[in-house]
């Protein structure tokens, strides 16, 4: 591979990004990579699930994003050092120098607000109100000691899905399309959906940055078209459609060949893909195929449209249509105040469909080449927020230091737990994993060596990790 | 100095001759250049570990320099030099770069290597940083094609390669082409068949000089300059709420059509303020650095995000002005660029020393209007006091005796209050004046809990004081005129008094609870009620909540009157989740006894409490028009009174850039790893290292930053705006790797051409272009090379850097559908203004955060060109967005020129082009029927697709739409479909 990079700089532009982009990211970098001469690139411009830089352990991704948030403390890291505590300020040692968005440092400890208990046979201590979570522990693995470097929403989710807190740097979705393509030919590569309200982080959280355009993440909506246009303007049939792209097809080859411009087929091509993404989605959306069994899995809300649980069963069939990053935001975890009832409330939209995407995954075979991720941008405090002005009380404040995420699938060492924190939950204590480690394991396991998946722009080679990040080894099986 | 040597250079000399063939010689023969070949191979593979960066720097040895490199290297013997002897060394353990994460050097690199150091290993200065050249125009061998200079280097290229030029573009092709690019919308077909019937190129010149005064012409080149700004509407992040900063948008359409030079038209954005007497419009410009974002998150840490805002304008100077990414020093000394760690924030520090307040762009007009209406305002008060015989004293008069009872009320509370102007002042993080009048003003930085320390005179009268009174003030420095300094989360302009302490010589003076203007302050309210200054709570407190730029009063009684005839102090403290310190307010004390707050002015109270009773005539008209204003059993009368307000402008204000007084400078520190709270030793202001000249003067401040900038100093500046000016119509630059001129740059695809536009640009004198751009860009679009036509390139050349055709390349988003709105029709002219929402769907905006409206404008706003589109930084426009368009969160030097099926749907199928699809075919329709009652299809087809495509439709193409019109017949309108055929062609979206 290592000449492959030297080879990057004589692709240019206009052969990466013209003559092959015809867009959402099918053009994979790999495949550039592999043809040597840059008249080879039209031939042979297929993606790859084999891996860019090593043998790949996953082919796709289903990222799971809570923004907001949640409560570790009240869902998987369980320290009963805060019950005795409660109402007590935290030693000084422990919060010296640090910052709080609206809390004083010295505020009291809160205790955990649930009860917890083992499960499944790697004995995984959860709250419970995650019951059908319980239930698939063994397929999980967890990281108890994920820290970040924002405390802030919005960039703290930009830091987690671009590597930087600031917007304008790629997304992962958009360095994965970028890295090693998109298999789906009539859907996009890198897709958004969303449910429980609209995110903090902004467009800028599956922009494709700096890299080309056609490597920019695709929101699906809930309502309406699911993605913008796809359906025909009213009054306008199928079949005039289909008139229309090919009487373009015929015009735009008209003007090719007049000219001499090969230019053109790009655009010739991307109508031919448009026009059969406007069958492909509506398909997608359709949830009438889907058995009675498979429904039930995922909860009473599964056809409920925006819910998480559709969301969640949306993902699979994407999954099955070939779309690499599939990224799920449900919002709703910042619960600065009666994190008790916030978490509770969460936890019944998302539990029971968090589960049935991984049992279903595994029925269907794709759990073991899916890779599923779960997580917040930030952790909450061990102490209590409560201010009068604002209304707040019995809630916790944004905690960077310490948060859980999980991980399934994918080639993910399941059945295990990663990382320690404090008997107060607010360091980590053993093996602290930081967010570049997360997203350098994540490319790992797609075949991506975090450090080489590069693209220079304005005058240095940039990278998801920027200059950090290391594989969480632990995490591979 | 540098400019009149060039000027006779600059003469169109392209001579004839064999000169060039025989510079053609082997090029094995020659030593690499060092710049174009060599450099490159250094900077990619070797200053990562042996560069600038003594912190990173390997084995003590740097091949950044050539005193450096002699350690490892010997001139003229590869065999004896340490570099060669690793690089090709077998032995894993050896062999440079290292194995691990570097990629090893190839043939050719090696090969380069080799023949440096065999030649001399000589080091040049990297071309960019180089100062101007004198070029020479070069001899061609085709000497009919070149129509100037311009032509000269690139035929030369072209010859050298053994390439000749294309054909020159049809008129019709050209017409179009140069509409597009001078004035960003095409000509109308008859435009075009009026040059197609004299292409001669005095008429070509003719129609460039009308583009190029064309007001249009500034909205098209605004564009990317706003892409550099990185203008937006929306303050961006999360809540990513409106600014108003249109004002500055619509200054640079404005300079630019009124080809403002450009070394002015930079001065004027980075430092206007400082300019001697600066305008209004000076002052506006500063809103370019102004377009940073802001993070209204209730968490945060202002001065962080400030920081911020900071290492964003750093940014942006840098590629704005030098071509070059600081960025990379913002945490270590750049690895590849002669950037240090140091110049950055050294960089940071010219910048650093200013506020960033807000101020008033309300144009003449308004004004005169506003000042028209308040006239009219005053008026009808007046009148209204006269009709109601308010000032009769007529007891028979309900409406008089109830005035004056209400004026026997006010005379009865009316105190004496005297302002005290502190002594001294202090304040954890705002700086504090007194005003004239004896108020208090703040400015600078603010944090989320301040505390204001002010020292009071003693009051030399020995009358006891029975209470103080605290006036929150508007002014117009303050976000939306304050009182108060808030401006993100908050509402702009609010503050929130926490906690009032007094205190003496002696201790604590007791307070009472008091009272206060703001209506409705019950106890209980924790933001209004006056007891909540002396709770010890810092989450209640008193503030005024509504409509900022107002003023209140707050009255503290002291429990037992006392002299103030010692020194004493007075500790106000503002604590919230966001900056809520007070921007204005004035202290008064009192020795009448029961002073409350009134809700009548201050200025007024103060003379009804200092004049004869009763109050002179002007004074009771004064108290009469209060009362009018005021008192609810007026509101019947107040109506027409308040229709007439309702009428006032509303004011515009926009944000701008301050210079801080020299005894309030800003101190910049250097952040080690860039962190903002890692914060080191304090650096003084400068520029880089590597452009210090020792003899002159360095740049100290922002306005002497300005100026250097564009000076002959910098020797980027003019290359780096010579190639973006090329990029605008060629579609890649000379430098290709826009906004990097770097050693990491790719290299000039024609070095000679960019050093003489940057010559010719900076040339002085008058045959030189003397920084205008619209000279540049009429040359640019004279030259033969513009006017070829397009195609694709040769084989021998497959990224056309030579341009023996015309590139071929995609329009921007905002060509796209402004040149689709002015087929149709339907382009509004009107220049400048509020951003308006032209159509698209809800889903778009319902993405972002909270619930951002997107109220789609109908009438002639619906239809103004894309420049004005409300731009918003988190859920940017989709339209625009799909075609590359900036979200505005960077400064952006290039855009991406992507082919997507997103383009297709949007094109096909958004509602917004489906609507001019069906404009374009109900004009065409009209403009066939004026011609001829009962026009044929192909007369419909033909008039539309010139509407479109400018040209001449193709017999075949013709037939094509017409068979397609036929075929859709039962469709309700098949000329819509027919016409979004047409708005969907390639060639409607790419360069003729």
């Amino acid at each position: 591979m290592t000449s492959h990079h030297t080879n990057l700089q004589e692709i240019t532009r206009r052969q990466l990004f013209q003559t092959c982009g015809v867009g959402l990211g099918k053009i994979s970098l790999a495949s550039l990579l592999a043809s040597q001469l840059p008249g080879a690139v039209q031939a042979d411009n297929q993606p790859t699930d084999a891996g860019l830089h090593h043998p790949a352990r996953a082919k796709r991704v289903i990222y799971l994003f809570m923004a907001g948030a949640p409560s570790q403390l009240d869902m998987f890291d369980y320290k009963p050092k805060l019950k005795e505590l409660e109402g007590k300020p935290i030693p000084p040692s422990v919060i010296d120098g640090q910052r709080y968005a609206f809390i004083q440092p010295d505020a009291a400890v809160l205790a955990p607000r649930f009860e917890f208990a083992k499960h499944g046979e790697s004995g995984v201590e959860l709250a419970n109100t995650l019951p059908h979570l319980a239930t698939v522990v063994d397929d999980l693995a967890f990281i108890r000691s994920v820290h970040t470097d924002q405390f802030n929403h919005s960039p703290a989710q930009l830091f987690v899905n671009t590597g930087s807190g600031i917007p304008g740097r790629p997304a992962m979705g958009s360095w994965l399309s970028y890295g090693i393509g998109s298999v789906a030919s009539d859907l996009p590569g890198f897709v958004v959906m969303m449910s429980g309200g609209n995110v903090s982080g902004g467009a800028a959280m599956w922009s494709n940055g700096f890299l080309p355009g056609q490597h920019q993440g695709v929101p699906f909506r809930s309502s309406g078209d699911p993605i913008l246009h796809v359906a025909n303007p009213k009054g306008i049939d199928r079949d005039t459609q289909q008139a229309t792209v090919e009487l373009l097809g015929k015009l735009n080859r008209k003007r090719a060949s007049a000219l001499g411009l090969d230019d053109v087929s790009a655009r010739i091509e991307s109508y031919e893909m448009a026009f059969r993404m406007q069958s492909r989605a509506p398909e997608l959306m359709d949830l009438s195929q889907e058995s009675e069994e498979t429904l039930k899995l995922y909860g009473t809300s599964a056809k409920d449209p925006g819910s998480f649980a559709k969301n969640c069963l949306l993902a699979r069939r994407m999954a099955q249509r070939g779309v690499r990053f599939i990224q799920l935001y449900h919002s709703g975890w910042d619960h600065h105040s009666n994190v008790e009832g916030g978490v509770r409330g969460q936890c019944k939209k998302t539990d029971q469909a968090c589960a049935a995407l991984i049992k279903d995954l595994k029925q269907q075979g794709m759990l073991e080449d899916t890779l599923v991720v779960w997580g917040g941008e930030f952790g909450r405090t061990p102490m209590v927020e409560a201010s009068a002005a604002l209304g707040r009380s019995l809630g916790r404040d944004h905690h960077p230091q310490a948060f859980t995420m999980w991980m399934a699938g994918g080639g993910i060492k399941n059945g295990q737990t990663i990382g320690k924190t404090d008997e107060l939950g607010f360091h980590p204590v053993e093996r602290p994993v930081h967010v570049h480690d997360i997203q350098a394991t994540i490319l790992h396991q797609l075949g991506i060596n975090h450090e080489r998946l590069t693209f220079s722009h304005a005058g240095r080679d940039y990278r998801l990790t920027d200059v950090h990040g290391h594989v969480v080894k632990e995490l591979v099986a | 100095m540098i400019r009149l040597q060039l000027s006779a250079f600059l003469l169109f000399l392209c001579a004839t001759g064999t000169q060039a063939a025989n510079a053609q010689q082997k090029a094995e023969a020659t030593p690499p250049d060092f710049n174009r070949e060599v450099q490159p191979i250094l900077s990619k593979h070797c200053y990562a570990c042996h560069g600038m960066d003594d912190k990173t720097r390997e084995a003590d040895l740097r091949l950044d320099t050539l005193d450096g490199s002699r350690q490892a290297i010997e001139p003229g013997d590869p065999e004896a030099s340490e570099v060669w002897l690793r690089v090709i060394s077998d032995d894993e353990d050896l062999r440079m770069p290292p194995a691990e994460a570097h990629p090893a050097l190839d043939q050719k690199s090696l090969d380069t290597l080799k023949r440096w150091i065999e030649s001399g290993a000589e080091y040049d200065l990297h071309w960019a940083l180089r100062p101007t050249r004198e070029v020479r125009v070069p001899s061609v061998k085709n000497t009919t094609w070149p129509r100037g200079p311009i032509d000269c280097f690139v035929l030369q290229r072209m010859e050298s390669a053994g390439l000749s030029p294309a054909a020159a573009a049809s008129p019709t092709a050209l017409i179009r082409r140069v509409y597009m690019d001078l004035i960003g919308v095409p000509p109308t077909p008859e435009q075009a068949d009026r040059f197609a019937a004299d292409p001669s190129d005095a008429h070509y010149q003719q129609i460039v000089d009308q583009l190029l005064a064309s007001p249009q012409y500034g909205e098209r080149f605004a564009r990317p300059w706003l892409d550099l700004a990185r203008y937006s509407d929306t303050n961006g992040y999360e809540k990513d709420r409106p600014r108003t900063i249109w004002p500055y948008r619509d200054w640079v359409i404005q300079a630019i059509n009124h080809d403002m030079p450009f070394d002015q038209f930079s001065i004027e954005q980075l430092a206007g303020d400082m300019l001697p007497n600066a305008t209004q419009q000076q002052r506006i410009a500063t809103g370019f650095h102004r377009n940073t974002m802001l993070n209204e998150e209730g968490g945060i840490d202002p001065l962080e995000y400030r920081f911020y805002a900071m290492v964003d304008r750093v940014a942006t100077t840098g590629t704005v002005w030098m071509g070059l990414t600081t960025g990379c020093a913002q945490c270590h000394t750049h690895k590849f660029d002669p950037i240090t760690h140091h110049d950055y924030y050294a960089l940071m520090a010219l910048m650093d020393s200013a506020d960033e307040p807000e101020m008033n762009a309300d144009s003449p007009q308004v004004v005169s209007q506003r000042k028209q209406i308040e006239n009219q305002i005053a008026n009808l008060e007046e009148r209204t006091i006269e009709r109601l015989a308010l000032l009769s004293g007529d007891e028979q008069k309900p409406t008089a005796a109830a005035y004056t009872k209400w004026k026997e009320q006010q005379l009865e509370q009316t105190v004496n209050w005297g302002t005290v102007p502190p002594q001294s002042m202090k304040s954890t993080m705002p700086r504090l004046e007194t005003l004239d009048d004896g108020s208090v003003l703040a400015s600078g930085d603010a944090t989320k809990r301040d505390v204001y320390t002010l020292t009071m005179p003693p009051l030399t009268d020995d009358e006891p004081i029975t209470a103080i009174r605290i006036e929150a003030l508007a002014h117009p420095s303050l976000p939306a005129n304050g009182p108060g300094l808030a401006f993100y989360e908050g509402r702009r302009g609010d503050f929130f008094l926490s906690e009032v302490r007094i205190t003496t010589e002696q201790g604590p003076v007791e307070l009472g609870i008091g009272s206060t203007s703001v209506p409705n302050a019950k106890k209980g309210n924790g933001k209004t009620f006056p007891g909540n200054v002396l709770d010890g709570d810092g989450s209640t407190g008193w503030s005024i909540p509504g409509g900022s730029g107002q003023s209140h009063r707050l009255v503290l009684p002291l429990k037992q009157a006392r002299a103030l005839n010692q020194p004493w102090t007075i500790e106000l403290l503002f604590e919230r989740h966001y900056v809520a310190g007070l921007g204005h307010f004035r202290i008064d004390v009192t020795e009448d006894e029961n002073a409350t707050a009134s809700a009548l002015p201050s200025d007024l109270q103060f003379e009804l409490a200092s004049s004869e009773q009763p109050p002179p005539a002007d004074l009771d008209h004064r108290l009469a028009t209060q009362y009018l204003r005021l008192s609810p059993t007026m509101a019947e009368q107040r109506k027409p009174i308040d229709q007439l307000r309702r009428r006032l402008p509303g004011e515009t204000r926009t944000l701008v850039m301050k210079q801080r007084p020299a005894d309030f400078h800003r101190e910049t520190m250097l952040r080690h790893r860039g962190e903002y709270l890692q914060a080191g030793e304090v650096v003084p202001p400068g520029i880089p290292t590597v452009f210090q000249q020792p003899e002159s003067k360095q740049p100290g401040d922002r306005l002497e930053l300005a100026n250097w900038l564009v000076s002959d100093g910098n020797p980027l500046v003019g290359r780096v705006t010579a190639n973006r000016a090329w990029r605008l119509f060629f579609g890649s630059g000379i430098v290709q790797t826009a906004g990097d001129f770097g050693t990491q740059s790719l290299p000039p695809t024609h070095p000679d051409l960019i050093d003489y536009l940057d010559a010719r640009l900076r040339d002085g004198s008058p045959n030189g272009d003397q920084w205008s751009l619209k000279r540049l860009h009429r040359e640019i679009v004279l030259s033969a090379t513009y006017r070829q036509q397009v195609g694709s390139p040769p084989a021998a050349d497959p990224d056309n850097h030579l341009l023996s055709v015309f590139p071929y390349h995609r329009y921007d988003a905002e060509r796209i559908r402004d040149s689709m709105l002015r087929s149709a029709g339907l382009l509004c002219q009107h220049v400048g203004g509020p951003s308006v929402y032209p159509p698209q769907p809800k889903a778009v905006v319902a993405l972002a955060w909270g619930n951002t409206p997107w109220p789609v404008a109908n009438g002639a706003n619906r239809y103004r060109r894309s420049l004005y589109t409300y731009s918003k930084r988190t859920a940017p426009f989709a339209a625009a967005v799909t075609f590359d368009a900036p979200s505005g969160e960077q400064c952006l030097a290039r855009r991406d020129s992507s082919t997507t099926p997103l383009q297709a749907l949007t094109l096909l199928n958004d509602a917004m082009f489906v609507e001019i699809a069906g404009k374009l075919a109900e004009d065409t329709l009209r403009e066939c029927r004026k011609l001829t009652p009962e026009p044929t299809h192909e007369q419909i087809a033909r008039t539309m697709f010139r509407r479109v495509l400018i040209r001449q439709p193709s017999e075949d193409e013709l037939s094509a739409l017409v068979d397609f019109y036929q075929e859709q017949s039962q469709h309700s309108n098949p000329w819509m479909l027919v016409a979004r055929v047409l708005l969907n062609t390639d060639e409607a979206i790419t360069t003729p």
